[in-house]
């Protein structure tokens, strides 16, 4: 089988991604991350929202990338981040990702600066979840959504204080 | 729930925080500036969930005397008794985000948002989806 770390490397990895999403969309994966997180969805249509899953899909994949990233060039702040890539894995699920990730080689030698640059993604990351939750159609996603900004922005700080 | 009713449900719980953090910062000066801090964003948000209400053509909760927040004869009951209030107030603001749009929906998710980072601040955990149980 062909890890996700292969398919990066090939520039496919973003496909896998849209793949996994579509494939949510036939099987109304909106109700799916709606009930992963223990809201019960309601009977409303899903499908226009499905866009902007396969959005945050892709880039809460790209936030999991950054955090494991980040914890194998820096081994020694692995056990401090492992609550963080918990979180990230969390997020992609609910959103119809993948469960294996690819690297990002680019990360920073110093620790300070890698944790940094992570902390910011997670915070950038945030202030777009919060965006999406408002152009969500669906009350439920909206929901998902926006607690998900909550969580990144929780990361944030929190990896923002670990170096 | 209407947007209303999820406001007035938010509401008791800012006039629950706002009674709350005195009495944690008066008893705990290790937590006093934090207190301080906190209780102002939660004066803010008290009034503006006020101001919105009443124009809404609404009647807003009204505090209560007291409330039972549990023991506070230490700074870690303390910040159980805080984070219990935060928790609370991120879950009405997370139901508020549902039952509303626009400016409104914004309004909920950034101050769930806020809610979230008070919960970490008083030594809760970071979790993947605050708001949620």
């Amino acid at each position: 089988m062909t890890s996700r770390r292969a398919l990066l490397g090939t520039g496919a990895g973003a496909l896998a991604v849209a793949g996994a999403v579509v494939v949510g969309e036939a099987t109304h994966r909106l109700d799916d991350a709606a009930r992963a997180i223990g809201i019960k969805p309601r009977p409303r249509p899903a499908v226009s929202d499905d866009a902007l899953i396969a959005r945050v899909a892709q880039d809460q994949n790209l936030v999991l990338v950054a955090i494991e990233s980040t914890s194998a060039r820096h081994p020694e702040l692995t056990g401090k981040l492992a609550p963080f890539a918990e979180i990230g894995q969390e997020h992609v699920t609910a959103v119809g990702g993948s469960s294996t990730v690819p690297t990002d080689d680019t990360v920073d030698a110093d620790p300070a600066r890698a944790v940094k640059a992570l902390a910011q993604t997670l915070s950038t990351t945030s202030a777009a979840r919060a965006k999406d939750a408002g152009m969500a159609v669906s009350p439920d996603l909206a929901r998902v959504l926006s607690s998900m900004s909550a969580g990144l922005a929780q990361g944030a700080r929190a990896v923002g204080t670990l170096v | 729930m209407t947007a209303i009713s999820a406001m007035q449900k938010w509401l008791a719980l800012e006039h629950e925080a706002v009674w709350l953090y005195p009495l944690v910062g008066a008893r705990f000066a290790e937590v006093i500036t934090l207190s301080r801090r906190t209780r102002e964003a939660h004066l803010v948000t008290r009034d503006e969930l006020l101001e919105r209400l009443q124009e809404a053509g609404a009647d807003p909760v009204v505090p209560a005397l007291a409330y039972d927040v549990g023991p506070l004869t230490n700074v870690a009951e303390a910040r159980i008794a805080v984070r219990h209030v935060e928790t609370r107030i991120a879950a009405a603001c997370l139901t508020l985000v549902g039952e509303a749009s626009g400016e409104l929906r914004d309004f909920a998710t950034s101050s769930l948002r806020r809610a979230a980072l008070d919960e970490l601040a008083w030594g809760g955990p970071p979790r993947a989806f605050p708001g949620l149980p």
